[in-house]
């Protein structure tokens, strides 16, 4: 019989990771920590898309790009934010030090639609780790600012100690055009921030909500109220986007174990447009 | 009269005896006015042979192919399992199959089985599978697994269903499956006349007989006589160089009645899939029925693992000897592990775990592949330790819940 099948770009064993290695690491906040990745050649990826992080003998995980790559003198420099839960994480964390090796696949998923945000106000909505694949966004829209309309930044964490990033918040608002407001859900010293949620701040932001692009990355939690929040200023469903997290495996599509309603996070995803996903997020445990 | 009329002149007793009013009775009254037809698909082109002939037919098919494995379902240990033949005469004839939720044995009186609790998918994409080999310097050592031939011998034509729908979320990328896919050289089916009592394939349009998809297909119409046809070129060579008699009037006649009846029996074993598709739209979120209905779930995943179309796989770290074996290993969506992360679950209670499996076979499966992922084998149901049967869940959906 002949098989009529098609192999769409099918062509070596995907699961096989490059070889990368740790030329700093940066610890952020308790239990999180950047790492700075370089290989040999060029490494393509996009904001919002993540790598298959691999630990010998213990397995892999997925860590979204926390910054814009950099190419040049023919190698590749990536970072990943990386924070401590299970036996991989801990893994990395405690066990891989500046000179080590680690093994890389990637890129996964779809991206954040920098494209489609041109010529239009843009506010990023973080929580806790999930300010991480926001970043290159804020790096991008910074080196290309005058492709975009006003920017508003809302991040928030549990506590001003577990921001990420904190050396560089300043920067963020002095980009021009750029306003940064900052949310702790608990009060603490020297704290003169909001105290509270960080999706409480979506009250207080001043954009075009016509023509707005909304990327929201945090716990699901914290990203549905961010979403009803919007949804009550006025935000069209069309423009909020948000970055999910599910169990993966593989990154390609066929392990299945990062479905999310028909969709598989790591390939339609891991950036959903709200009104694209907005059967399921309400859904527990969908 | 040829088969050709006999054909027309069956489906028309179909029609106005049985399936007047059944969604598949209007597709092959459709059909019925062109020359080619839903049930057999070469314009029945029916030959007749017995069990002797089926070796035959697989003989000149493995000299054809040339140094080919057989794989096909065989008794073992009280139980028929898909794996490999030594030979084609392994396929049980000599017994049946009787099946209920949560039941299955072999019983020495009857010749016809329905189907093996493993599926074409323990070869296509095994319970444990090799993806890569990591030394400790993270070099990867590639395995170097042999080329094969491989023929499916009298296969269901709902595992062969269960192919098409794995081809559409595997073949071409996951590495193991698309190897071992493209192993295949030939399929024999095996068209089911008698359907078992946890079947319902006509209703997911799955079976009983096969149209497209094959070589060679055959029914059990008799003890020892069987109907052959063929489904592709080779099929029709073998056929021919098997020398096969073309068959007669009455084994065409018996052997649409049969089909006719399987199919009549099975349909209003579900709801129709259109009306089970909505319901579940409406009741995606209804924590409550999703709690009723799996109330006797335990979560064990015996269902997953006996579906021929769950491909769901965890990926384990294995480290012997220097060297990490990354093995491929199934996990069923039922199991605790399934949506359990560091840190959280996003599946935790067992009634998502089981909507899930619902869901996707009805609802998410159309839209990863454009077709239902239910071939309604049953497996799920019969090997069940609890009989929980998938078809009292789908009925309640259109019911409202209230019996």
């Amino acid at each position: 019989m002949k098989v009529e099948l098609q192999k769409d770009n099918y062509t070596a064993n995907p699961f096989v990771f490059r070889k990368a290695l740790v030329v700093n690491k940066v610890e952020e906040a308790p239990g999180i920590y950047t790492y700075f990745l370089k290989f040999d050649g060029e490494f393509k990826i996009l904001p919002g898309q993540f790598n298959m992080l691999y630990v010998y003998g213990l397995g892999e995980v997925p860590i979204s790009l926390s910054n814009l790559p950099i190419f040049r003198n023919g190698y590749t420099l990536l970072e990943h934010t990386v924070r401590v839960m299970g036996a991989v994480t801990k893994a990395i964390t405690l066990g891989l030090g500046i000179g080590s090796f680690i093994g890389i696949r990637g890129p996964y998923g779809n991206g954040w639609p920098l494209k489609d945000a041109e010529g239009r106000d843009i506010t990023i909505v973080g929580g806790g780790i999930g300010i991480a694949p926001l970043r290159p966004i804020i790096k991008y829209v910074e080196r290309e600012r005058e492709k975009f309309g006003r920017m508003n930044i809302l991040l928030g964490a549990r506590t001003p100690r577990d921001m990420p990033y904190k050396y560089e918040l300043d920067k963020y608002g002095a980009i021009l055009n750029t306003k940064l407001l900052l949310s702790s859900d608990t009060p603490a010293d020297g704290w003169v921030h909001h105290v509270g949620f960080v999706t409480d701040l979506i009250n207080n932001i001043d954009v075009n909500i016509k023509n707005s692009v909304v990327f929201v990355c945090g716990p699901e939690v914290m990203m549905r109220v961010a979403v009803k929040k919007l949804l009550g200023r006025g935000f069209r469903k069309e423009d909020i986007y948000l970055s999910l997290e599910r169990r993966m495996r593989c990154g390609i599509g066929v392990c299945g174990t990062c479905q999310f309603g028909h969709y598989f996070v790591c390939r339609d995803g891991p950036v959903f447009r709200y009104s694209d996903i907005e059967d399921y997020l309400w859904v527990e445990g969908i | 009269m040829d088969n050709e009329c006999y054909l027309h002149k069956a489906k028309y007793v179909m029609l106005e005896t049985r399936l007047l009013n059944t969604g598949l009775a209007k597709k092959v009254w459709s059909c019925s006015t062109m020359n080619t037809n839903e049930l057999c698909g070469n314009n029945c082109n029916l030959f007749v042979g017995g069990f002797k002939d089926l070796g035959t037919v697989v003989k000149l098919l493995q000299e054809d192919l040339g140094g080919v494995r057989l794989f096909g379902y065989k008794l073992h240990n009280d139980r028929i399992e898909f794996g490999e033949m030594k030979d084609f005469d392994e396929i049980p004839t000599t017994v049946a199959d009787i099946q209920k939720p949560g039941y299955f044995r072999i019983s020495s009186t009857g010749y016809r089985f329905r189907h093996s609790f493993s599926s074409p998918k323990a070869f296509l994409l095994p319970p444990e599978h090799s993806i890569l080999t990591v030394s400790q310097g993270y070099e990867i050592v590639e395995d170097g697994d042999g080329e094969m031939g491989v023929v499916f011998l009298g296969i269901k034509p709902c595992d062969r269903k269960a192919m098409s729908i794995l081809d559409g979320i595997l073949y071409g990328k996951s590495p193991v499956y698309t190897k071992r896919r493209d192993s295949i050289k030939a399929i024999i089916v095996e068209e089911c006349l008698e359907p078992g009592e946890t079947c319902f394939c006509s209703a997911v349009k799955a079976g009983p007989t096969i149209s497209s998809g094959f070589d060679i297909a055959y029914a059990r119409l008799y003890k020892d006589t069987l109907v052959f046809k063929y489904g592709s070129s080779l099929g029709e060579k073998i056929l021919v160089k098997a020398g096969l008699q073309k068959a007669q009037d009455s084994h065409v006649k018996a052997y649409f009645e049969m089909v006719a009846n399987a199919i009549s029996m099975m349909n209003s074993r579900i709801s129709r899939v259109e009306e089970l598709q909505k319901a579940l739209k409406e009741r995606i979120g209804d924590k409550s029925f999703w709690e009723k209905v799996s109330s006797n779930c335990v979560g064990c995943g015996n269902c997953n693992y006996v579906c021929p179309t769950c491909f769901c796989t965890e990926i384990n770290d294995i480290v012997e000897e220097g060297y990490s074996k990354r093995i491929g290993m199934w996990l069923g969506c039922l199991t605790y592990t399934y949506g359990l992360v560091a840190g959280g679950h996003f599946r935790q209670e067992l009634y998502t775990r089981y909507r899930h499996f619902v869901l996707h076979k009805f609802l998410f499966y159309p839209k990863q592949v454009g077709d239902v992922g239910c071939v309604g084998c049953g497996r799920c149901i019969t090997w069940c330790p609890l009989g929980v049967d998938l078809r009292d869940t789908l009925n309640l959906l259109v019911e409202g819940g209230t019996r």
